[in-house]
């Protein structure tokens, strides 16, 4: 403990649980989009490349749905990325300073494949067997910025390697060298791997009227892609669950019986899921798979919790209340819900009309 | 001092942020204003009845759309990286104490992408009356979006009461927030009509292209008047000390000045000459010059602004380097190395000057000094200083130059910083050398040591007028006979000798000697100016023009304040100048 270096946190304005609360809701917003996109463009990549009307008529779907959904994956990492910030700030800014070359390279990374999304979008036509591999280029970029996120999320969690600042100024840190991070990343990968299937099976359903062949192609690709991928996650899972330290990996083994019943809750969602997609039912497919990531993200805040619980609790937040402003932010999303409504509402008018 | 400061010595942080913050203020104006123009284009579209036009339109906010959406909110979120990485401290603070302003933002960004996205994609597929609603939620909420950042950036400039109470409202709506909106409004709408005159420019259909053209040079001639009084008064709500480095006393600001005038002057000659009066004017090259001529406004409007709120990163909180204000006192007296948490050197000894004083530099100076970059070059700034200089002018930086936050420390780690810039950066010897014992600078030393703490150099001056140099010489072991607070002046021989010629040269000014012109150029010029620049500045002039220029350098610039030492040594530093002027020559 001597040698472990905390920044003095800052006081909030409203009880710590808000933020929490806000935090969990947010996130798994984020992480489904996330797997929207990397899962759904790596199924557009392997389509356009085998070929076929349907296939390639898939491929097209995706790539034109692939800004937006980025656009979106964006916008819903910021809310928690800020309630991220409020309850762990002073763990978070010391790790993303740490490993800050690499950080802030995520943001010409994520420029440059948003715009090969949108060329692969607007051109997927004329550019013949450029296409893929742009959308090939466009992955690999989005893993890559996975693998920085990964490590920074791994990073805040360890304050004990926080003093290898001292010979590492110009932060370069990565703690990919941890045991626990290859596991968790390709986790977290293969996870959107799964989850873009269902993805791929929603975009199907959104054109069944106009195109039956292609929506049946897209649930059962889909249904099929979610299945192999959860299986191989399962087991990716357990490699992780496994690499965790002791006292984490007891949490989950009856040490703390809120995380234990949560993961064993998540376990039989995933028993649920996978024997749904095995027979086909999509929706209920897609119903247990959207509730296991949000399952695994409450898992996650739990792990991060303890990784820090010898260091720092949340209760230790100093609160200075000043709850207008949250009252403000609050009447601000639900206008904010009835203006996206509407703007559904009309596209969807709009584009119902022959 | 709370948090890690990544360090790249040749790049600097602050460098980094200015790169990203103008290029994304550049597009992110863009994008509030360029809803309204799209709005109001498409309505001309309608009203003409002209395809020509909405297709125009089409095309505009297919672009509008690349640039703002992908570019536009990615650099938003690269600043958010950014300032947290250069400066986490001070983000923190804002966002912990902002964060519900923040996370209605969110909101608004949110509704103004599905709005943007509905808007492109429903182009034609859509009825006018609600595609043009459309148009309107989209412009709403991106506007909203910079009234809720206005309110939260504006409290970092001019925090009124906020900086004592941390009030959100009361931050929020700061003493610069509403000047500000209006502001920035204006150039918003101002940028999208010069991307509007650049859209055009692409038009194969002459008269499309000219109707679209003068339609854009309109809109930003109308902005562009209407930010000149937004200005004033933005600039009128500015604390004193931003005032003042706005009116030019600031060297960074008076730099960037003439940028933004220029840019001005090019949009007025542009919009008029090939907008109004001769639209077929506007080609590509046109264009994008008009476009420079946008980013020159907004970047040295944003650049001001940031180099106004210095020495402060939060104006009366936090200064440019993550130290609170108010921790300033506490760090004086206990030491700042002790204080730090990310320094390895808690405690200063003999051998770890080098390695502190480092560690300061980190700490203090890095956050707006480089080591051999483009940016504020450390070494470039001190080269002229010695040692001794240097750790004077460590410890009255911010009193000599106001937009440089104090050294926070004791005295030893304001020699440990020396000790580094001397040493480690620019080789020099870091042991003080000791004043020439026959020299006024040394006996000015002896007068503070021993009389100065109940007598001004003013109040002796007259007492000694008809004294000579004996007869003061005499007064020393009977000093006690003149009143009974004194004792006799107890020092050796030699420093009777040089107190007496002090005190006598006060009314009898002594030929200049080299040493001491030397040491006061050393202290109050050299930190700016090198003796060869000087002496190329007041080559042929004579003594007495000299002093008279020591006594007024506030009107050559403002960032020089009169000479500020006793009229003897101005006597002294001109004569010194004059000479060194003459062995040049």
């Amino acid at each position: 403990m001597e040698n472990i270096i905390i920044p003095q946190a800052d006081v909030i304005p409203v009880a710590w649980g808000w933020f929490q609360a806000l935090l969990l809701l947010t996130f798994p917003i984020h992480l489904l989009a996330m797997n929207a996109m990397l899962g759904g463009l790596a199924i557009g990549i392997v389509q356009h490349l085998r070929g076929g009307t349907v296939e390639k008529k898939l491929a097209h779907r995706i790539a034109v749905a692939l800004p937006l959904v980025i656009a979106f994956v964006v916008n819903f990492g910021v809310a928690p990325y800020l309630f991220l910030q409020v309850i762990y700030g002073q763990f978070l800014y010391s790790s993303s300073v740490l490993m800050g070359t690499f950080w802030i390279l995520i943001i010409p990374i994520l420029i440059i494949g948003y715009y090969g999304a949108y060329l692969y979008d607007f051109k997927f036509n004329s550019l013949g067997i450029f296409g893929p591999f742009i959308a090939i280029i466009v992955f690999c970029l989005l893993l890559v910025i996975g693998f920085f996120f990964s490590n920074n999320m791994l990073l805040m969690s360890l304050p004990e390697r926080f003093t290898d600042y001292f010979s590492q100024k110009n932060g370069t840190m990565l703690v990919y060298d941890n045991v626990t991070f290859w596991p968790r990343y390709l986790h977290m990968m293969c996870g959107a791997l799964a989850v873009g299937g269902l993805f791929v099976g929603v975009l199907g359903r959104f054109r069944k009227a106009a195109d039956i062949e292609l929506a049946d192609h897209c649930e059962r690709l889909g249904l099929n892609v979610f299945l192999v991928f959860t299986l191989v996650n399962v087991g990716l899972g357990l490699w992780y669950l496994f690499s965790l330290p002791h006292s984490q990996l007891m949490l989950f083994m009856g040490g703390n019986i809120g995380a234990t019943a949560l993961l064993v809750v998540a376990l039989f969602t995933v028993i649920g899921a996978l024997v749904m997609a095995f027979k086909r039912k999509f929706w209920l497919s897609f119903f247990l798979g959207v509730t296991l990531v949000v399952f695994m993200t409450f898992l996650r805040s739990w792990l991060r919790t303890d990784y820090l619980s010898d260091y720092f609790s949340l209760d230790q937040l100093q609160l200075v209340p000043q709850y207008s402003p949250f009252i403000f932010f609050l009447v601000t999303l639900v206008a904010g819900i009835i203006c996206i409504a509407w703007l559904v509402k009309k596209s969807a008018d709009a584009f119902s009309t022959p | 001092m709370n948090y890690p400061v990544w360090y790249l010595p040749e790049t600097g942080g602050g460098f980094l942020i200015a790169l990203i913050a103008v290029l994304h203020v550049f597009v992110s104006h863009f994008a509030v204003g360029g809803g309204l123009y799209l709005i109001y284009a498409e309505k001309k579209g309608l009203r003409e009845n002209s395809p020509a036009i909405l297709e125009f339109v089409k095309k505009h906010a297919r672009f509008f759309l690349l640039l703002t959406m992908v570019f536009g909110s990615i650099t938003g979120v690269g600043i958010w990286f950014i300032i947290a990485l250069v400066n986490p401290a001070a983000t923190s603070l804002l966002i912990h104490n902002f964060v519900f302003g923040w996370a209605a933002e969110w909101v608004f960004f949110l509704v103004e992408i599905t709005a943007a996205f509905v808007y492109f994609y429903t182009f034609g597929r859509m009825d006018s009356a609600t595609h043009i609603k459309v148009g309107w939620v989209y412009f709403i909420s991106a506007w909203m979006s910079l009234l809720l950042i206005n309110g939260i950036i504006g409290v970092m400039l001019t925090p009124g009461l906020w900086a004592e109470n941390m009030d959100f409202w009361q931050g929020f709506f700061n003493p610069s927030f509403w000047p500000s909106l209006f502001f920035r409004t204006f150039i918003a709408v101002m940028i999208a009509a010069c991307y509007g005159y650049f859209s055009a420019s692409f038009v194969a259909d002459v008269a499309v292209r000219d109707s679209m053209t003068r339609f854009s040079a309109k809109w930003a001639l109308v902005t562009l008047a209407l930010m000149i009084p937004s200005a004033i008064w933005y600039i009128s709500v500015l604390p004193v000390a931003a005032h003042t480095m706005v009116m030019g006393k600031s060297p960074t600001i008076a730099g960037m000045m003439p940028w933004g005038l220029v840019g001005i002057l090019g949009l007025l000659v542009i919009m008029l000459g090939a907008g109004i009066y001769r639209p077929r004017f506007n080609s590509k090259p046109v264009a994008v010059l008009s476009l420079f001529c946008a980013l020159a406004v907004m970047g040295s409007f944003e650049w001001i602004r940031e180099a106004a709120r210095r020495p402060y990163v939060i104006n009366e909180v936090m200064y440019s380097n993550g130290i609170l204000k108010s921790d300033i006192e506490r760090l004086n007296s206990e030491g700042y190395l002790r204080q730090a948490l990310w320094v390895e050197n808690k405690e200063l000894t003999g051998d770890n000057m080098l390695q502190a004083g480092e560690e300061l530099f980190i700490n203090q100076c890095y956050a707006c000094h480089t080591i051999g970059g483009i940016n504020n070059d450390i070494v470039a700034a001190s080269k002229n200083m010695s040692f001794r200089v240097l750790t004077k002018y460590i410890n009255t930086i911010h009193e000599r130059r106001y937009f440089m936050p104090p050294f926070v420390g004791t005295d030893r780690e304001a020699k440990a910083l020396a000790t580094y810039i001397a040493g480690g950066l620019l080789g020099k010897e870091t042991i003080a050398a000791p004043l020439e014992m026959n020299t006024l600078a040394a006996a000015r030393v002896l007068f503070e040591d021993n009389c100065s703490s109940c007598h001004g150099i003013e109040d002796l001056s007259p007492a000694f007028e008809s004294l000579s140099h004996k007869e003061i010489t005499a007064m020393f072991p009977v000093l006690d006979e003149i009143s009974d607070e004194m004792e006799p002046f107890s020092g050796t021989a030699e420093e009777v000798k040089l107190l007496a010629d002090y005190l006598h040269s006060l009314n009898n000014p002594v030929a200049p000697t080299g040493v001491s012109g030397a040491i006061l150029f050393e202290d109050h010029c050299s930190s700016c100016h090198d003796l060869q620049e000087m002496v190329d500045i007041v080559d042929g002039q004579g003594s007495e023009e000299l002093i008279l220029l020591l006594g007024t350098l506030n009107d050559i610039s403002d960032e020089m304040e009169p000479f500020s030492g006793s009229a003897t040594e101005q006597e002294i530093l001109a004569g010194f100048l004059e000479s060194a002027n003459k062995g040049d020559q």
